[in-house]
């Protein structure tokens, strides 16, 4: 019986499924997350995830959930977060950006080097002025390409400068012999 | 009772918002206006999730996370964590516990995190290092004496040596109007100058070699005495502690930082008494002679330590970042070849050429800068420090002439000794310029290395502990148990193992198996509930009496660096020849030894002969068998190796576990076969327990691991397949 069972269990190779985004209708549930409905179905609690975080943030977000098992389960990805219509554009978009909290470095005021491992960088952010505290500075004040330069504090708090082209003289020049 | 801030609530815009805990319910306001109110008993568990910029609190039910409650910057989740865990304490126990300490204290004077240490390396007081280190001289202090004494003096000889030269010069170079008419030269006056000369130089050798032998006696033995005690220590500590550092930091300490004081001890320790001190004589003496000149002398040294000051920083920053990027450089060199045959069956050749191109100039650069910064500024700042030099010489050979009356007269010789005693008042200055870094440096490693040496194990046998002799029933009581208190790993874990039996873990990845091993094994001690071994808390027994009388057999097999005896012998080394040889027959591993070029003797290890993971297991087997355990553990024993190598070794371990109680863990249900009893773990919490029969008909989480399991293998057997039939199909 067993046996039988098994013969007759089908296995598919995974696929990259895209998702109709006129299909989609994401909304917030009463428990505070964000759930789904497509296809006739509801997801409740799905995971949105930006798949390449660093260089686009609304195009590529794979949408998941867990199973009752707790399995990771993708129900597809959004090629671009475009083709949503505004209000699902904005919804998705909050989420996406509270999950990915890093605000945006505008301007380096100085850097201090307390010659034990640490930096501290007083940085104007999009969420205002602060000095972060940066341990094993080499691998968390690095620049992730030409333009983006991505740092980390000693709590785990994220900070980026998508272009460092675009701040001030004075931030380059205090920035220059660290990066 | 209390109410911690939070900054996020659901959007990314910053809130000003506070989670207030009463007695019975959370309530969660969000500038100043309550949102939510939660009752505690809603849920069975709180906490933590970690997102990628920030983190939330959530509520779980049967698992599943069902409730959001609020958001946080990473700042706060320690302390939100705290909450989630005593909430949850609250829950299963009933008692509200007020406050708790945090789990990753910062230091209160820096702020800084203090990653393991009981007290901050940086901020704890340099004196008080110091003196514990000057502490560890006693052993030595005749030797140091007779350094420190034998410095001192080859200090004074030296200062001696501009004053021979002053009367050489006054009494014997004569100028040439003045020396008409007579020319007699007290010969033997000058002899005995000539002679106090050259005494003086063979004093100052002599002085030094003793000083050399004596200093490098001290020095060595110091490092030595260290590099054990911390070596010893480190064994000693309990796994928890050993695993908050790295390996790489642990051997950092043992060796760099050991290193680094002895060298201090060698280079500074006796030279900063000296130095401070031939600065202090010469400086009296000079100020004696003229205290002018002397004024002019030391004029630019404030500005020099001004201006080291300063541009200090940016000095170091430009060789760090030199440095960063030779490091990048060879990291890339490390990538391009080893993975060469990638390389080439990209054919991406160009493409890590030019990244090649790229990362080398950027250290030429970096390093050029560098140099350049150094090459300006340290010729500078020498050439400014010894500047006095020049005002000496000008204002000292006007008062030779008699051309500056206010400032009083001078001999050529007196102008000379001057000269020499200020260039030995700027040796001990370069020298003293560089100490503050150093004296720094040499305090963080050594309150490091003090640290290790001073931190109590967390796993300590207890007072009355006793000595065991196991029988092999295990019992798990309650058991809750997290690496990090915050999250549980294992929770209400209760179960009896009986003396004999074989009892197999499964479970998923990450659900706790090997958790429960290191609890047996007292690697840590459980956070609630207890472990005991024929029923006595293994806490109360004495740590060598239980490990000595357990054998584990691990996924991978670290053989020491020396031979095949070696390793074997390593579990019991007073054991006989034929009991090794016994022991390797009864774990297969005789007859590949056997064969082996140098038999018995082949080195293994790092440097030595590469033997199979097969071949590993077995030496492992006959060191577990020689060990003559009364508890037997394998984890993932024949993980790593192939079906058929996994039947032969498994005879071996049959051997092994015949009348031992044996746990073993394996992610292949099938090796699992002799197992008497399968304890099923499903996260963190005991599923089921059972018979592999019982388990399969309850069609539980243990059914669905087996059939999870058919699945890949029936899909590895048609991947197989279908590759044959692409073969013949060719």
């Amino acid at each position: 019986m067993e046996a039988k069972e098994l013969a007759e269990e089908k296995f598919e190779i995974d696929k990259l499924e895209i998702l109709d985004a006129s299909k989609l209708e994401f909304y917030r549930d009463d428990a505070g997350f964000v759930s789904l409905k497509y296809n006739g179905q509801e997801y409740f609690n799905v995971r949105l995830t930006r798949l390449t975080p660093f260089y686009s943030a609304t195009t590529y977000i794979s949408v998941a959930y867990d199973n009752e098992d707790n399995e990771f389960k993708e129900i597809g990805v959004i090629k671009d977060m475009k083709e949503l219509s505004p209000e699902q554009y904005k919804l998705v978009d909050d989420y996406l950006e509270y999950k990915y909290f890093m605000p945006e470095i505008t301007r380096v005021h100085s850097i201090k080097d307390n010659s034990r491992g640490f930096i501290f960088v007083d940085i104007d952010t999009s969420a205002g002025r602060k000095t972060i505290c940066i341990r094993d500075w080499y691998s968390n004040f690095r620049m992730l390409s030409d333009k983006l330069l991505y740092a980390v504090d000693v709590d785990g708090n994220k900070y980026a400068c998508h272009d460092i082209d675009k701040l001030d003289k004075k931030s380059m020049s205090v920035l220059e012999i660290y990066v | 009772m209390f109410s911690v801030p939070f900054n996020l609530y659901k959007k990314k815009e910053k809130v000003n918002g506070h989670l207030c805990c009463t007695h019975e319910e959370f309530l969660v306001y969000v500038n100043d206006e309550l949102r939510e109110t939660i009752r505690y008993d809603e849920y069975d568990e709180y906490a933590c999730e970690q997102l990628v910029g920030c983190s939330m609190m959530v509520a779980r039910k049967d698992d599943v996370t069902k409730k959001y409650i609020c958001s946080f910057t990473q700042d706060s989740f320690i302390a939100f964590a705290e909450v989630a865990k005593i909430v949850n304490h609250y829950l299963t126990t009933g008692i509200f516990v007020e406050k708790s300490g945090i789990d990753e204290p910062k230091c209160p004077k820096c702020h800084l995190p203090l990653d393991g240490y009981a007290e901050c390396p940086y901020c704890s007081s340099k004196l008080r290092v110091f003196t514990k280190l000057f502490k560890r001289l006693a052993p030595y202090k005749l030797p140091f004496a007779a350094a420190v004494l034998c410095t001192i003096l080859a200090e004074l000889v030296n200062v001696i040596t501009p004053y021979i030269n002053r009367i050489l010069v006054d009494d014997y170079v004569i100028p040439a109007q003045e020396a008409t008419g007579d020319y007699s030269i007290g010969w033997s006056g000058f002899a005995i100058l000539c002679c106090a000369l050259l005494g003086s130089v063979l004093i100052s050798t002599i002085l030094d070699f003793v000083n050399m032998k004596a200093s490098r006696h001290v020095a060595l033995n110091l490092g030595q005495d260290l590099r054990q005690d911390v070596f010893n220590k480190t064994l000693d500590l309990s796994m928890s502690s050993i695993s908050k550092k790295t390996a790489g930091e642990l051997i950092s300490r043992v060796s760099n930082d050991a290193n680094k004081i002895q060298s201090f001890i060698t280079d500074y320790g006796k030279d900063a008494i000296i130095r401070i001190l031939s600065l202090i004589i010469v400086s009296i003496i000079i100020f004696i002679m003229n205290w002018k000149l002397a004024l002019l002398a030391i004029l630019p040294i404030p500005f020099v330590i001004f201006i080291v000051d300063r541009i200090h920083n940016t000095i170091n920053m430009h060789f760090r970042r030199s440095w960063r990027f030779s490091n990048e450089h060879s990291k890339l060199l490390h990538d391009a070849l080893n993975g060469i045959r990638v390389v080439k069956s990209c054919g991406t050749e160009e493409q890590e050429i030019e990244k090649y191109r790229v990362a080398s100039s950027k250290w030429a650069k970096a390093a050029g800068d560098a140099e350049i910064v150094w090459n300006l500024v340290w010729p500078i700042m020498d050439f400014v420090l010894t500047f006095g030099n020049y005002f000496i010489l000008f204002f000292g050979s006007k008062m030779i002439l008699g051309v500056m009356p206010s400032w009083g007269t001078m001999t050529l010789g007196e102008l000379t000794q001057f000269t020499s005693y200020v260039s030995m008042l700027y040796m001990p200055l370069r020298w003293l310029m560089r100490l503050p870094r150093t004296f720094s440096d040499v305090s963080v490693s050594a309150s490091k290395v003090f640290e290790i040496l001073e931190e109590q194990t967390d796993v300590r046998d207890s007072k009355d502990c006793i000595d065991l002799d196991i029988k092999g029933d295990i019992e798990f009581d309650h058991v809750y148990f997290g690496y990090k208190v915050y999250n549980p790993v294992l929770k209400d874990v209760t179960c009896k193992i009986e003396q004999g039996k074989m009892i197999g873990i499964v479970g998923h990845s990450g659900v706790g198996k090997s958790t429960m091993i290191n609890l047996i094994l007292r690697l840590y001690d459980v956070t609630q509930g207890s472990v005991k071994i024929d029923g006595v808390d293994i806490r109360n027994i004495s740590q060598q009496s239980l490990r000595s009388q357990v054998g584990v057999v691990l996924q991978e097999t670290y053989l020491f660096e020396g031979s095949v005896l070696d390793n074997i012998r390593y579990a019991k080394p007073d054991a006989t020849f034929e009991e090794i040889i016994q022991a390797s027959k009864v774990a297969h591993a005789h007859e590949f030894i056997t064969k082996l070029p140098d038999g018995y003797n082949t080195k293994v290890g790092n440097k030595g002969h590469t033997l199979s993971g097969g071949e590993r297991q077995r030496i492992a087997i006959a060191r577990a068998i020689l060990h003559d355990p009364k508890i037997i553990i394998l984890d993932e024993a024949t993980a790593s190796l192939d079906t058929e190598t996994e039947k032969q070794i498994q005879e071996g371990l049959n051997e092994l576990c015949k009348g031992r109680t044996t746990i073993a863990i394996a992610h292949r249900l099938s090796t699992l076969s002799n197992a008497d009893r399968l304890i099923v773990l499903d996260k963190g919490r005991l599923a089921e327990m059972g018979t592999h029969d019982e388990l399969m008909r309850k069609k539980n989480v243990y059914y669905s691991l087996v059939m999870a399991q058919r699945k890949t293998t029936k899909m590895k057997k048609a991947d197989i397949g279908a590759a044959a039939d692409v073969k013949v199909n060719a």
